[in-house]
């Protein structure tokens, strides 16, 4: 019998535990640890950062779905890793301390055979100065509640617009290396068409503030892209896009404090700058929960096991841009001193960013860190999950199942407005997600024909036709699985 | 504000029958290529 911890229970956690539930017999056991009682399809916050959608509907409790499906849960957040046990405890674990109910605050040793850290990012808010979400009207659309916050503070000042107030909306990266530019990207798009819905938006300025060198890099170096009977570069279609909703852009802007309605940045010219705001929504910069592991002896190794997220079967070696590979990218995503732990999603540690580093005058480093959210994060944790379940099949440890983000294909579907006749979607399909210059030398490191962008109405039924698939998959409904990640 | 968008590529893009086609033709595409498959990258000795 195999006892399989998976920490988190987001997009990444979940699907693993989902599928091992699914392969797996029941003698084997399936734990699940997280400190949030519920799911949440977090690329549907976009829709509740606009008013358009209850956060209940992008959420359901966790506890009766896995009661019923046979995967223990418990409601607890990682603290530490002791992959070799301890002088007590043989087996290896991690300690976990509870966060609701009875049990709060108490520690318990949860020991596994196999461990899935799924915990994705923390969302590094304190990394800016003054960015907290609710405060200094700047909001969040990371989660539901920061997506609720965000709706009370832009519908106030829909208000106030109607009342004459003019405005200032200020949307986009908040740190030097923020990434999920995709979500401030949407959310941009959204509350630029909620203006015209209201009748206000000739009363507010808009403006994309963003550490990327050019616009529609999204953390993937841009992209070559198909768009209709063209080939565009990724930051021909997004200016096309802004420029025709008269929204301005602000790039390489390394955001470095925050005042109340004052953004205060750096750009690549090394020249200390400000923007003043009624209203603004920045994603934060993402780290890793800061960990720490220990060996049999209570010696430290947390070295061993991460390098701010966890260190998995990547290429680590610091190289110059020139020289990256896509070889350098993980393929299992398997630690590689403990080969029983994994980190699918964006808890692993990438081997550098996929955009081309770039430092201000004064040495800031001001570029986007490398998305792993959505389907990368489903898909790596499938393969994970399959790994593991093959090598308790087979009683011999088995890999076969390999997905590295350079032989990897990721869609983008941006809302661009809500509506069912009068919504709008900017859907960009990339392959593969890290670019791959020596099969596609000619065209950027991707594949044209499989990296395209499409701009209308069916990207707005497409990513509404996503989140009720993704929620039907989640809830592990009749035939859930056959629903790709 | 610049024009970008045509007033005939908006009407395309708003029109629910071609978007309805899109719609179709989008979601096979992108099947395909986000489940089509995923592999590795090294080459194995």
């Amino acid at each position: 019998m195999a006892k399989i911890v998976v920490l988190g229970a987001g997009i990444s956690g979940h699907v693993a535990a989902s599928h091992l539930r699914r392969k797996l017999p029941k003698e084997h056991e399936v734990v699940v640890v997280s400190p949030n009682s519920n799911y949440q399809w977090i690329p549907s916050n976009i829709w509740v950062g606009i008013g358009r959608m209850k956060s209940e509907k992008i959420l359901f409790p966790l506890a009766p779905l896995y009661k019923r499906k046979h995967i223990g849960y418990k409601q607890a957040k990682a603290v530490s890793f002791y992959p070799e046990g301890d002088q007590n405890e043989q087996k290896p674990y991690v300690l976990a301390e509870y966060v609701f109910g009875e049990q709060k605050g108490q520690q318990e040793k949860i020991t596994y055979d196999y461990l899935i850290n799924a915990t994705g990012p923390k969302l590094n808010f304190e990394a800016t100065e003054g960015l907290i979400p609710g405060k200094n009207k700047t909001y969040s659309v990371c989660t539901y509640t920061h997506a609720d916050h965000a709706w009370e503070g832009l519908k106030a000042l829909i208000e106030q617009m109607k009342q004459g107030k003019k405005a200032r909306i200020l949307i986009g990266t908040g740190h030097a290396k923020a990434t999920c530019q995709g979500a401030a990207f949407e959310y941009i798009l959204n509350v630029e068409e909620e203006l015209r819905k209201h009748k206000v938006r000739d009363m507010a300025e808009v403006t994309w503030i963003s550490n990327e060198y050019q616009l529609g890099d999204f953390g993937m170096d841009g992209m070559l892209l198909s768009y209709g009977s063209m080939t565009m570069k990724s930051h021909e279609m997004i200016e096309m896009i802004f420029e025709d909703r008269d929204i301005k852009w602000i790039l390489g802007a390394g955001v470095n404090k925050i005042e109340d309605g004052v953004a205060h940045y750096e750009n690549l010219e090394g020249e200390q700058k400000s923007e003043l705001y009624d209203f603004a929504m920045l994603i934060p910069s993402f780290s890793g929960h800061g960990f720490k592991a220990f060996n049999k002896n209570e010696n430290d190794i947390t070295e061993k096991l991460f390098k701010g997220f966890m260190i998995v079967d990547a290429n680590y070696t610091p190289k110059p841009y020139e020289e990256w590979s896509v070889q350098d990218w993980p393929e299992t995503y398997q630690n590689p001193t403990y080969k029983n732990i994994f980190a699918p999603g964006i808890a692993f540690a990438p081997p550098h960013s996929i955009s081309k580093p770039r430092k201000s005058k004064n040495g800031t480093e001001i570029f986007p860190a490398p998305p792993r959210t959505g389907m990368p994060s489903g898909i790596t944790a499938k393969l994970v999950a399959e790994n593991i379940i093959d090598t308790i099949k087979n009683g011999q440890e088995s890999l076969s199942h390999k997905g590295s983000m350079g032989n990897m294909g990721a869609a983008c579907i941006a809302s661009a407005g809500f509506g069912m006749t009068t919504g709008s979607g900017v859907s960009i399909t990339t392959y593969p997600i890290v670019p791959d210059y020596e099969k596609y030398p000619e065209t950027q490191g991707r594949k044209l024909g499989k990296t395209f962008g499409e701009i209308g109405l069916a990207g707005h039924w497409l990513k509404l036709a996503l989140h009720h698939a993704f929620i039907y998959k989640a809830k592990m409904r009749p035939f859930w699985w056959l629903i790709p990640e | 504000m610049t024009q970008r968008i045509s007033k005939y590529q908006r009407f395309k893009m708003m029109n629910p029958i071609i978007q309805f086609f899109k719609f179709i033709y989008l979601s096979i595409k992108i099947m395909v290529i986000v489940a089509g498959g995923h592999g590795g990258t090294r080459k194995i000795n």
